[in-house]
């Protein structure tokens, strides 16, 4: 069996891996509730959507919106990669408490991001 | 072409070019995801059902498994096949190790390693497996690769290496459907067929998720196929 193929194809893979410093961008989770719920993203770049979760209890993260789904465990940050992305509003919650934990990425040219 | 595409068709392309590849027994069986989640507990039932000319093979396997980091999780299996005799009963156990290597979406494709130990029943034949997963998206696509290579092992089979390949592109319409391609290499077989996954929701982490698969073989004429379902419990 011829393996070549296998391993030139494994390390153009590799290389296509992004390696820039990614833009951060910050919410906080609070009495079940994520500050901001609407939060402006960049159109079309990889950035890191850092959560810094301030219950007591953990919560999950999950957007099939944004195919991501990440345990939020308490007093701790997680790190969730986000994009690229095309404008548009991407909608987000927290599987623990759905009712209140709820928001919404708001993708935008990154002229228009506030 | 977009360069990320362009390197995973490549990448399909090459497990392609592997040749002979091999596996005994139900090549087709399910398409793992490089993803592990933390404080996931599960129950899973899989059964495929293989029609030839000639027989009808059945397989089933009952698991439950458990994530013991932020990374990794363990599953148990219980495996059982339709004998040539037609009697149903358990052929096997099995453990397996999932190990998610880097976040989702932290690199232009995610990883995830796989490692299995399986004991036959009543037998001292055994098979050990080591895999990767990787999945790419590309919008609301994404393309799932895994590659095996397995060893067995015992009293009663021929020790060996064994090979096997299967790939997923899946259209994430919506979370409840999501429809898919399936393709599978192994041990005299190359089958492709349609597919679909979806998950419903229940309450916390508690979800059902559901997959299934219809995969014809296409290296060679005659009927041989497929009907492949799993049900996940996750809670």
């Amino acid at each position: 069996m011829s393996l070549r193929p296998l391993w030139l194809s494994l390390l153009l893979l590799c290389s296509f891996s992004s390696v820039a410093k990614l833009e951060e961008f910050y919410i906080e989770l609070k009495d079940h509730i994520f500050v901001p719920e609407r939060i402006e993203l960049p159109a079309n770049k990889k950035v890191k959507l850092i959560i810094l979760n301030r219950d007591t209890t953990a919560e999950e993260f999950d957007s099939f919106d944004l195919n991501r789904e990440k345990v939020l465990f308490p007093n701790r940050k997680a790190v969730i990669f986000v994009g690229p992305l095309k404008p548009g509003e991407y909608e987000f919650f927290g599987e623990f408490n759905p009712d209140s934990a709820r928001g919404f990425v708001v993708v935008k040219e990154p002229s228009d991001v506030h | 072409m977009n360069k990320s595409l362009l390197g995973f068709l490549l990448l399909v392309a090459s497990f392609c070019h592997l040749s002979p590849a091999h596996a005994d027994g139900l090549v087709v069986d399910k398409v793992y995801h490089p993803y592990v989640l933390a404080n996931e507990k599960e129950f899973e039932w899989r059964i495929m059902s293989s029609q030839t000319e000639n027989k009808n093979r059945l397989g089933q396997r009952f698991g439950y498994g458990q994530s013991f980091a932020e990374n990794k999780m363990l599953e148990l299996y219980v495996i059982g096949e339709r004998d040539q005799d037609d009697n149903f009963g358990v052929t096997g156990y099995e453990v397996e190790m999932r190990w998610m290597l880097t976040e989702q979406g932290q690199y232009s494709a995610d990883w995830g390693a796989i490692f299995e130990f399986e004991k036959h029943n009543g037998e001292d034949n055994f098979e050990a497996t080591s895999g990767i997963a990787v999945e790419k998206e590309f919008g609301k696509l994404s393309a799932t690769l895994n590659a095996f290579l397995i060893y067995e092992w015992g009293n009663s089979i021929e020790n060996e290496f064994e090979t096997e390949f299967r790939a997923k592109f899946r259209y994430r319409y919506m979370s409840v459907l999501q429809p898919s391609i399936e393709i599978y290499l192994g041990e005299d077989f190359v089958g492709i067929g349609p597919g679909f996954m979806g998950t419903y929701r229940f309450e916390g982490q508690k979800q059902l998720k559901w997959e299934a698969g219809f995969i014809s073989e296409i290296s060679h004429s005659g009927k041989d196929h497929t009907l492949r379902f799993a049900l996940e419990y996750e809670f």
